[in-house]
């Protein structure tokens, strides 16, 4: 069985080589979860950022980059939970006004 | 028996070792250049994809080995006979899946990010959310009836 001390967790955002186009240079960061122990692991990597440079380093532009799918799945989790308990405390209410 | 111990020993050694490449190869998921394409320029335009990834994996190995029964028994005194043997195995699984969501475009009017909307994934979301919805509100009328 796997120590809890070998379980190695880390969350960290790293920024990837720089793209130059014209006088734009894009830099874009991405985060990664990674979670290892002795004999396996895994790691979750998503965009967040892209860092746009114009007219040398003195303006520095962070674009953010937007999961729109996942936004509307957690907002559908999310509007779900509310509704359902929402209902519920509206049928132990009637419960109790019926008795 | 020795010679069988150190050879599990040495295939132990192996297979760690080579689990340990495995998952080397498997970190390589946590670089940025996992998540975001090489740059393709086309009409003035150049776009960048980034997506999601996720990557994981686990592996095991065992070893054993014993002595025959009727070996330790027929042994007469004085007689070393050895009848042992021995053996070790390696297994492992793992699994990655990568999501497009968004598409870096650097043209003449400047930067934008435009988002990709995955409307598989949405339907489907909706479909379980109602579905589910649906379902607890039909039991919840069933039991407040009773």
């Amino acid at each position: 069985m796997a120590r809890l001390k070998d379980i190695m967790i880390q969350w960290q955002t790293i920024s990837g080589s720089s793209v130059t186009v014209g006088d734009v240079t894009v830099t874009p960061q991405s985060r990664a979860l990674t979670v290892r122990w002795p004999f396996g692991g895994f790691v979750w990597n998503r965009p967040v950022a892209i860092l746009v440079e114009r007219d040398g380093p003195h303006f520095v532009e962070c674009m953010r980059v937007v999961d729109v799918t996942r936004i509307i799945q957690l907002g559908l989790l999310g509007f779900s939970l509310v509704l359902s308990i929402a209902v519920f405390g509206m049928s132990v209410r009637r419960k109790e006004h019926r008795s | 028996m020795s010679s069988t111990l150190d050879e599990m020993i040495h295939s132990v050694d192996k297979y760690q070792e080579q689990g340990q490449v495995w998952m080397e190869k498997l970190l390589t998921a946590a670089r940025p250049e996992a998540v975001f394409g090489e740059p393709v320029t086309a009409g003035g335009y150049t776009i960048i994809t980034a997506s999601e990834i996720g990557a994981g994996g686990g592996f095991g190995f065992g070893a054993g080995g014993g002595v025959s029964p009727a070996a330790t028994s027929s042994e007469a005194p004085g007689e070393k006979q050895e009848d042992s043997g021995g053996g070790s195995g390696i297994g492992g699984g793992g699994g990655s899946a990568g999501r497009p969501v968004a598409t870096i475009i650097i043209g003449p009017e400047g930067v934008r990010v435009e988002p990709v909307v995955d409307v598989t994934k949405i339907a489907l979301a909706v479909f379980t959310t109602a579905g589910a919805m649906l379902l607890m509100l039909g039991r919840m009328n069933s039991m407040s009836r009773k």
